[in-house]
């Protein structure tokens, strides 16, 4: 494995003080994956990708230009610089609404190193290679019925440094290893799958923090098999507890995408709602870079993408909206603090509002007095996708589902996908569980680029729609 | 790393931009070669690249990017081994050829790990226009600002999210120790709205929708077309009322149609999926799937979609390929590792880009329109029932299980669109309904400029409404 780069952020405070004038922001970001996938005993992909490279965002005649350079020498950067700047120049005549100078802010200096980079650094890829062999092996040979079995680990190193004409000059490393295993089974032509995914930002402790690898593979082989004899669903609007997963994807698609303060601006539902009560009293949300409660959350970063650091925000407290998501522009124009969530895919991306660990606080019900409280419902688990909209109707696929009649878990049904107004479902919650799991780890937010977050939260009592058959 | 400083803002020269990563995979493949690969395919793209990005209706970002990418696949002994980078250097080239012939001594040797033979190459497809490869920065702005006035002069209700004109000018090349060489170039302009209607405190649906063209005479048309479709149906999803629960016929518009059945339909008829047991299409080679009107092309030579090209990931000549006709099976899609397995020629369905192994699908989807005229006369079809436009849900192409929420849905009473409805979730299996096809409208429409697909009446859908 490759030693670690040197500090870039002296290189770029060089390049910007012989290119002064107005606002630039610099940002080095090397990406160097490793990735291995395996599936049906055969390796599919054994692969280390790196990228590097430098993007400039310039705030020239009230208009953003950006560009980016895959050199890393001041003269290239400092051509990125002009690009930009002609980008700007060229299009400021079609803004109308010309962005103020970015008020002062708290920006981050030093250095920033996220947990486990040395340790995954050190560790040899055949090492990890071995593991998912195994593992794919033990899935596929758990059962007669199951016709295949894929395994794939990868780890995402990723280095930023990030100095702006205005005080950032920040250095920061981390890594993100993820791993899925997933089987197949067939029976009188029925075909089902069970997966399992986790995603962490850290070390092997934080990504197997809650069950090592070899039960991942034993659970998705078992799930694929009970899933051929499972039932569906009936749909309607039904009482359902929610796993922290789901209420991960609840609380990262139903709500955190119409606080990003862009969404806002657009006319979101979430518009105009700030210190209106948009969900029951036992709810408290928040957005944050660190990974808060348990370690290891996906989305951790210390500093954004604009160089400030990635606190923690509230967006709801008991019930109230607080808070929306910000970068530096949108914060200026609502008049507040920035949040810390501009965040870029890789080098070449300009910097947009996203969440980074989004969860519900946890309340104070045991599991099992919550099962014990409905009369007929549902239990619901595994996060497959989801997606919200503008009007805060929200859609998200579950994997597996549990007919609860007079307080007893009946057997398992099939997973169908659930839907609801964000915050009708927020105010119908009855109970919140104490229970506290990140479990959205794996996999990546989409809006226009990709993102690393995390979600979670403890079980949750509400109402939503079921798609059942 | 390379020594001279990128230029700013300039030209594209297709040829130049071939003949330069030819060259860089020329010198990656002899590199892998002399550290001891048995086998290597040196892949490369380089991209120049305008994006004009709008906000609220405003000009948010202008943006310039060139770049390139390499990637090396290697096999030592049936071992595989790929490794990628965006430095153009010879040190960097050396660390790729290193990490990738590091990498396959690790594997398992695999037998079918053989990289395609060299195969007499299509005619190019002259898939670049100087006018668009070459589009000034100040132009795209015009576009764009022309674009979005366009999108949200229909009505004042309408708020624009986000919306953005996109030109790339992309050269791609591979180069093979099995005598491959393959080269061409593309420049599209792409446009894309995302945004909805408010009406005082009411918030509707969200739709997005765009197109992607080759020619800027084309420009208009597709702007006129994308604008037309956002202030449509955004305005059409203000008012949405329950829906009612059912099982029976849907009627589905292009892009859900293709979400819902089609591309699951595609991934199924995966030669690696059917290999490896995850495809309900096993075994079903000349037998009907589906309703006799579906016919199902992948048409890499329809220079009007975004996907044309002329050689596959692997270097291997592609060309139109019936996967449906008239309802039944007809092939499965082979890329070198899934031909190798059953000792045939790859179909060219190789797919992916120079950052990751060679994978596998089809490159431009175009259904043939059916018999079922406009898509008024399906909806007078349907009678009454869902309408669905855009499908956000979840369709397991192993199982065919699909379940999600119909998006700027409509409720069609005595055939004709009463109103937009909420909350409404549509269920049912893939392979079971593709037979339920009771009718396609008699043209396609293009899908994100993508795909060609008709509306789709299907029977036998579960609808719950919330």
């Amino acid at each position: 494995m490759k030693a670690p780069s040197s500090d870039p952020t002296d290189l770029l405070a060089d390049v910007l003080s012989k290119k002064a004038g107005g606002f630039v922001e610099l940002r080095y970001h090397k990406k160097r994956t490793r990735s291995i996938a395996v599936e049906k005993g055969r390796v599919d992909s054994a692969q280390i990708s790196e990228h590097t490279g430098v993007g400039v965002r310039v705030l020239e005649d009230g208009t953003f230009g950006f560009a980016s350079t895959d050199r890393t020498e001041p003269a290239s950067i400092a051509g990125a610089i002009d690009a930009a700047r002609s980008a700007a120049r060229a299009s400021a005549r079609a803004r109308t609404d010309r962005c103020p100078p970015l008020p002062p802010a708290p920006l981050a200096r030093g250095r920033f190193d996220s947990p486990g980079v040395d340790e995954l650094l050190a560790q040899p890829i055949e090492r990890t290679l071995e593991m998912v062999l195994r593992l794919e092996a033990q899935a596929r040979g758990s059962s007669t019925a199951i016709q295949s079995a894929a395994c794939a680990y990868s780890e995402v190193f990723e280095e930023k440094g990030i100095v702006t004409s205005d005080g950032a000059k920040a250095w920061t490393r981390l890594v993100r290893p993820e791993f899925r295993v997933s089987a197949v089974a067939q029976r009188d032509g029925e075909i089902q799958r069970g997966v399992e995914t986790v995603g962490a930002t850290g070390g092997w402790d934080c990504l197997f923090r809650r069950a090592g690898p070899e039960a991942l593979a034993e659970k998705a082989a078992a799930r694929a098999v009970d899933l051929l004899s499972a039932g569906y669903p009936e749909g309607g609007r039904v009482k359902v507890l929610l796993s922290p997963a789901l209420v991960g994807i609840l609380t990262h698609e139903a709500v955190g995408h119409t606080v990003e303060a862009d969404f806002v601006q657009a006319g979101s539902v979430a518009a105009g709602k700030l210190g209106q009560r948009v969900a029951s009293e036992r709810i408290t949300l928040c957005d944050s870079g660190a990974s808060e409660l348990l370690p290891g959350a996906g989305g951790s970063l210390a500093v954004d993408d604009e160089g400030l650091p990635a606190g923690r925000t509230e967006i709801i407290r008991d019930g109230i909206l607080v808070s929306y998501l910000h970068d530096r522009e949108s914060a200026a124009r609502f008049g507040v603090a920035p949040t810390g969530n501009a965040r870029a895919w890789e080098y070449d991306h300009s910097p947009l509002i996203r969440m980074r660990n989004t969860y519900i606080a946890p309340g104070d019900a045991s599991l099992d007095e919550m099962i014990a409280s409905i009369e007929d419902g549902y239990l619901l688990d595994g996060a497959a996708n989801g997606q919200a909209d503008s009007n805060g109707e929200f859609m998200f696929g579950t994997r597996e589902a549990w007919r609860i009649t007079h307080g007893q878990r009946g057997p398992l049904l099939r997973g169908v996908n659930i839907s609801g107004q964000a915050f009708e479902v927020l105010r119908s919650v009855e109970r919140v569980g104490r229970e506290f799991r990140w479990d959205l780890g794996a996999g990546h937010c989409g809006k226009g680029q990709p993102a690393k977050v995390d979600a979670g939260g403890p079980w949750l009592l509400c109402t939503v729609v079921l798609g059942g058959r | 790393m390379a020594t001279a400083a990128a230029p700013a803002i300039d030209r594209f020269d297709p040829a130049a931009a071939e003949r330069d990563l030819l060259a860089r995979c020329e010198r990656l493949l002899e590199r892998a070669l002399a550290l001891g690969a048995d086998e290597a395919e040196a892949c490369a793209a380089g991209w120049r690249s305008i994006a004009v990005r709008f906000e609220k209706g405003d000009l948010k970002l202008a943006q310039v990017d060139r770049s390139s990418t390499l990637g090396l696949r290697v096999f030592r002994g049936g071992r595989l081994g790929f490794s990628s980078t965006n430095q153009g250097g010879d040190p960097a080239l050396e660390g790729c050829a290193r990490d990738a012939i590091a990498l396959s001594g690790f594997a398992p040797p695999d037998a079918h790990n053989v990289l395609p033979r060299a195969r007499p190459q299509a005619p190019g497809l002259a898939l670049v226009n100087p006018a668009v490869a070459d589009l000034p920065i100040d132009r795209a702005v015009d576009i764009g600002r022309a674009f979005v006035e366009l999108a949200r002069s229909a009505d004042k209700r309408l708020s624009i999210d986000s919306a953005g004109v996109d030109t790339t000018s992309v050269a791609r090349a591979i180069a093979t120790s099995r005598g491959v060489r393959a080269s061409e170039s593309d420049a599209q302009v792409s446009l894309s709205v995302f945004g909805m209607a408010i009406d005082g405190p009411e918030v509707g649906g969200f739709h997005y929708t765009g197109d992607s063209v080759r020619r800027l005479a084309d420009l208009d048309r597709a702007a006129d077309a994308a604008a037309r479709e956002f202030a449509s149906v955004a305005l059409g999803n203000l008012g949405a009322r329950p829906a009612e629960s059912y099982t029976g016929p849907v009627l589905f518009a292009p892009d859900a149609f293709l979400e819902v059945f089609v591309s699951p339909l595609v991934s199924a008829a995966s030669a690696i999926a059917v290999q490896r047991g995850r495809s309900a299409l096993a075994g079903r080679i000349g037998e009907a799937i589906a309703a006799t009107d579906l016919s199902i092309l992948d048409d890499p030579s329809d220079r009007s979609l975004a996907g044309a090209t002329a050689f596959d990931r692997e270097g291997q000549p592609c060309g139109r390929f019936a996967i449906v006709e008239r309802g039944v099976l007809r092939s499965f899609l082979y890329n070198a590792y899934a031909a190798a397995v059953e000792g045939r020629e790859s179909t060219g369905h190789a797919r992916g880009s120079p950052r990751s192994v060679p994978g596998l699908g089809a490159h431009a989807i175009a259904v043939a329109p059916g018999r079922g005229g406009h898509r008024a006369n399906l909806e007078r079809a349907l009678d009454r029932g869902l309408y669905v436009q855009r499908f956000s849900g979840t369709v397991d192409p192993a199982s065919g299980d699909f379940s999600g929420v119909a998006k700027s849905a409509r409720w069609i009473e005595g055939g004709v669109v009463a109103g937009p409805v909420r909350e409404t979730l549509i269920g049912g299996n893939v392979f079971a309904l593709l037979p339920q096809i009771i009718a396609l409208s008699s043209a396609s429409e293009r899908c994100m400029g993508e795909a060609l697909v008709p509306f789709a009446l299907v029977d036998g859908v579960a609808v719950t409404a919330g």
